[in-house]
């Protein structure tokens, strides 16, 4: 599985943006996006934005309190996107892209056919089909959010730092704090 | 109705009996081999006419929508997805910027079926007119559009005048011609083949049928629309020009291209079983005055409808209304002796008659009176095929359309009126009511209902009632041959919903297609089932009433689900262009009703990408369509919360690329302004000054979006290359910016000049500044793309 985490800020602009491969079950951690994928990814990340808001400000599903993480919100074709949301409206976007194997698609698949950018056709069924609303991979996605929040929330604590002017992130320490709440968890 | 009336100018596009020998375009291998094969016809203005279909239709649009500019369809919980009670816009409070075409596209596509015979006297009499097909080429082009507002009264009795009711003309084998089990094997398995890349088969080689539903014909006319506008956008022809440019600011998600697909999909219904909008609702009989024996003549043509050659299959009910019409030959014979025999004929038959009175000889263009035959707009794919066939291989550059002096144009008009205003509709409307009273009534009263379930539940009902049908017992449903017999109250109920859903009462039609669509699936008659799943639907999102979203999801959303599933997967043999049907003509109405029902239809849309109905063409269209559907959706508030925005930018992103791919240059650069518009709108002023050139929020996207345009300007040249060498000066576009400023002031209507400037037949004027920087429309994206 490849993921693509992407902070945005209030005002959609992109503050960071980290991709990396699973680590579980013998993955190395490397993303393995196509360079059709690779490309379409911000626009799939972008347009989620107008689901998150929906769901941001919709009708709470839980009971009382509005939770922070959002769960899984939005798919594009084979791109499933999650979303966490912080106190000051940073949206957190993880976007999560199976193997083919997880999605019961053949080697090749339906996509090659209809060019780079349309992407094939959605996972039908199957045996052992990826879902995000899982709840191991809920739960997974939930902790690496955790992980990350802790970490910008230190980092937003800079005073030098103003998220409102869509300052992008650069301090290495949070890529590496990213990097291994990703190894950790996902 | 102004849409699509502009397009009366042009020639008609029969394909009079067009000898075997022609074949359809084949579907071409590549781009470049295409290219090759394209005849440049600049200075066939016949040709032209024919494509400019695409263009009149989207040139009217800016001005047929948004008739009534009610914002207050946005407020409520817009971005509210748990409680979703928005959505429930009726059709006739369009958000603005919405137009209503599809809709009334819609609804002018579901019309009776009227099917012409004539003797041999009057066809010889017409075809001495310079028309070919004879009586139905002279009535089809005039029934499509009934003069004058047209009355019908509903099941209550409320009558409501409608401007743009219209009939169709068939030919009495239209759709019979062919035996329709293989008309509709062949015709629509090819989609899914080519979607396969399994190639054409070989109905590309067969003549032109009337009958439609042929999804890859429809994306092979499409394509050469596209084609057509590819090659000859640059060329100073006013139609193009005033296409790119118009709609690009009304309405920047409509695109002319996508209304000829839709249209083409819904013209020529093929004559099947299971829906009975083909079947004919009456017959107009026609006999020329100069026969020995009129009456006689009739009484035979009757004879061959009911038993003879001319007879329907089994399954067509064959008590349609006669209309009997007598073809006076204002030249040879007296009209004394044709009013006698008229008189005689009312005697024998009747109110159904009429008596027109036609001029024999040919009519020239330059004769005082004379008036072209209009063009007819619900051909099928393949017959507008083999016309564009027609005219690109024929030398001559001459109109081909026949004209007719204006008194038999006139005869014709009040013919028509006269047989839809008095016969047909009062017709339908008996009908309708007596099969309301007389089937649906009793199927949903008590008794009834206790019937059908009896039918299903006793045990005894498979030996009881054996006699109705040899297999499947207590049914009316054959299901050996697949259909029900014309007078088994199903199919009495099944054209009770189809004759009030032409006739626009679509609360009655919800109504019965809802029973039937239990009925069926008790049968198990799938197909059936599908018809009335998809018709309901249909009739359920064309009432103008809103609809409450509860309904919307629990019903509309099933039943065009389960439509869909009945089409394409239940059966044997799969049948996907009702599929594309359904879900292309829901998509068009669930937009319409804007917010949460957009939402609906964007996903049918992409339900239509996914499932591969539709080829390369169509996959571009649709995904144009997306864009669309998303775009109708407005936020609220200044940050436009619940908006679409992004979504839509998205799809339109993906259109552009999926145009390119298809080297469809013109396309894909629209597609990708529109994507650039909804984006920049979007962005929140606070981006920082540094970036105003960027507008985007990614590098990356700026990257990709800036390749594309790349490759698109490219893609362009490259076509342009073509005609470089003739008209010089227009392979430097690029760099044109410093000449484009000087140029701009120099006349405010540069159209104007360029009509002047094509059309052999026009006269000399003054060409003004004629400068090739005249010719673009592209500024803006050229400016962006430099700027970048």
């Amino acid at each position: 599985m490849s993921y693509n985490f992407t902070i945005f800020s209030p005002t959609d602009t992109p503050l960071f943006t980290h991709e990396f491969g699973t680590s579980r079950s013998g993955g190395d951690g490397i993303p393995r996006f196509t360079t059709a994928e690779r490309s379409l990814n911000p626009f799939i990340l972008h347009s989620s934005l107008d689901i998150v808001e929906e769901v941001q400000w919709g009708p709470s599903t839980t009971s009382g309190n509005a939770p922070m993480y959002l769960k899984h919100i939005d798919k594009y074709q084979n791109s499933y996107i999650s979303c966490w949301i912080t106190a000051a409206n940073v949206r957190f976007l993880l976007l999560t892209r199976p193997r083919d194997e997880a999605l019961g698609l053949g080697s090749g698949g339906a996509g090659s056919q209809r060019g780079s950018l349309a992407g094939g056709r959605a996972g039908l069924g199957g045996g052992n089909v990826y879902s995000p609303t899982n709840p191991a991979t809920e739960e997974a996605v939930k902790n690496f959010f955790v992980d990350v929040y802790e970490a910008w929330v230190k980092t937003v604590m800079n005073p030098f730092f103003d998220v409102g002017k869509g300052d992008v992130v650069r301090s290495p320490v949070f890529r590496t704090r990213v990097a291994a709440a990703a190894k950790k968890y996902l | 109705m102004t849409p699509l009336q502009d397009a009366s100018t042009k020639p008609p596009k029969y394909p009079a009996e067009l000898e075997a020998s022609m074949i359809l375009p084949k579907q071409r291998a590549s781009p470049a081999s295409s290219l090759a094969s394209l005849p440049y016809r600049r200075s066939n203005p016949s040709l032209q006419k024919l494509f400019q279909s695409t263009a009149s239709i989207s040139g009217s649009r800016a001005s047929s929508g948004t008739a009534t500019p009610t914002a207050s369809v946005v407020p409520g919980s817009v971005f509210s997805p748990g409680a979703r009670q928005n959505g429930t816009g009726t059709p006739n409070s369009l958000p603005p910027g919405v137009s209503d075409e599809y809709r009334s596209l819609i609804q002018r596509a579901f019309v009776p079926h009227v099917a012409v015979v004539a003797d041999t006297e009057t066809e010889d009499l017409i075809r001495g007119k310079g028309l070919e097909g004879g009586l139905l080429q002279l009535l089809r082009p005039f029934g499509e559009h009934v003069p004058g507002k047209v009355t019908i009264r509903d099941s209550v009795g409320a009558g409501r005048s409608w401007e743009d009711f219209g009939v169709r003309f068939v030919g009495a084998n239209d759709g019979l011609g062919i035996p329709p089990a293989p008309a509709k094997s062949s015709g629509l398995r090819i989609s899914t083949d080519s979607q396969r890349g399994g190639g054409r088969v070989s109905s590309s080689s067969i003549r032109p049928r009337r009958v439609g539903g042929d999804v890859a014909q429809i994306e092979d006319l499409v394509g050469r629309h596209l084609q057509y506008s590819e090659f000859n956008a640059h060329d100073p022809m006013p139609d193009y020009f005033d296409q790119m440019e118009a709609p690009a600011q009304a309405d920047a998600t409509s695109s002319p291209f996508y209304a000829l697909f839709l249209k083409r999909l819904l013209s020529g219904i093929p004559l099947v079983p299971h829906e009975t909008f083909a079947h004919p609702v009456a017959s107009v009989i026609a006999v020329s005055s100069s026969n020995a024996d009129a009456i006689e003549e009739l009484r035979r043509l009757y004879a061959r409808q009911t038993q003879g050659d001319l007879r329907m299959p089994q399954w067509v009910d064959n008590q349609y209304l006669r209309y009997y019409v007598l073809v006076h030959d204002e030249e040879k014979d007296d009209i004394a002796k044709s009013n006698a025999i008229f008189d005689q004929m009312k005697r024998h038959f009747g109110l159904h008659c009429h008596l027109l009175r036609l001029k024999r000889q040919q009519c020239i263009p330059s004769d005082d009176d004379a008036v072209r035959l209009p063009t007819c707009e619900w051909m099928s794919a393949s017959e507008e095929l083999a016309e564009i066939q027609r005219r690109e291989t024929a030398d001559d550059i001459t109109d081909p359309a026949p004209y007719l002096p204006d008194s038999d144009i006139t005869g014709i008009r009040t013919f028509i009126r006269e047989l839809v205003a008095q016969s047909i509709i009062p017709h339908m409307e008996r009908q309708t009511a007596q099969w309301n009273e007389q089937v649906l009534a009793r199927r949903r009263g008590v008794a009834g209902r206790f019937m059908s379930i009896s039918k299903r539940w006793t045990p005894f009902g498979g030996s009881r009632s054996s006699s109705s049908s040899s297999t499947s017992s207590n049914s009316n449903y054959d299901s050996l041959q697949g259909f029900y017999r014309p007078d088994a109250p199903e199919a009495l109920m099944r054209k009770l919903a189809d004759y009030s859903f032409m006739l626009r009462d679509y609360k009655l039609a919800l109504s019965t297609y809802d029973i039937l669509r239990s009925d069926f699936t008790n049968d198990k008659a799938w197909l059936h089932a599908a018809g009335a799943l998809e018709m309901a639907s249909l009739s359920a999102l064309m009432t103008s009433g809103p609809l409450p979203t509860k309904a919307r999801t629990e019903n509309v959303d099933q039943w065009i689900e389960q439509a869909w599933y009945s089409y394409t997967n239940r059966q044997g043999t799969p049948t996907p262009y009702y599929g594309l049907r359904t879900l292309a003509t829901s998509v068009e109405l669930l937009r319409l009703r804007g917010s949460s029902a957009a939402d609906d239809a964007a996903r049918w849309a992409a339900r239509i990408l996914d499932t591969g109905l539709v080829g390369p063409v169509g996959n571009a269209l649709f995904t144009e369509r997306v864009s669309a559907c998303y775009a109708v959706r407005m936020g609220i508030g200044s940050m436009n919360w619940g908006s679409r925005r992004r979504k839509a930018a998205l799809w339109s992103v993906l259109a552009a690329s999926t145009w390119f791919q298809l080297s469809k240059s013109l396309q894909a650069e629209k597609c990708l302004d529109a994507a650039l518009r909804l984006y920049s709108s979007h962005q929140i002023s606070n981006l920082q000054e540094h970036d105003a050139a960027r507008s985007l929020p990614f590098p990356q996207m700026q990257t990709f979006i800036d390749e594309l345009r790349q490759q698109i300007i490219n893609l362009r040249l490259e076509h342009r290359g073509g005609y470089s060498s003739e008209d010089d000066g227009e392979g430097t576009e690029v760099e044109q910016s410093i000449v484009e400023e000087a140029t701009e002031t120099l006349d405010a209507s540069p159209r104007l000049h360029r009509k002047s400037l094509i059309g052999a037949a026009a006269p000399p004027v003054d060409m003004g500044p004629l400068s090739p920087t005249l010719e673009r429309t592209e500024q803006e994206p050229d400016d962006l793309f430099e700027g970048a």
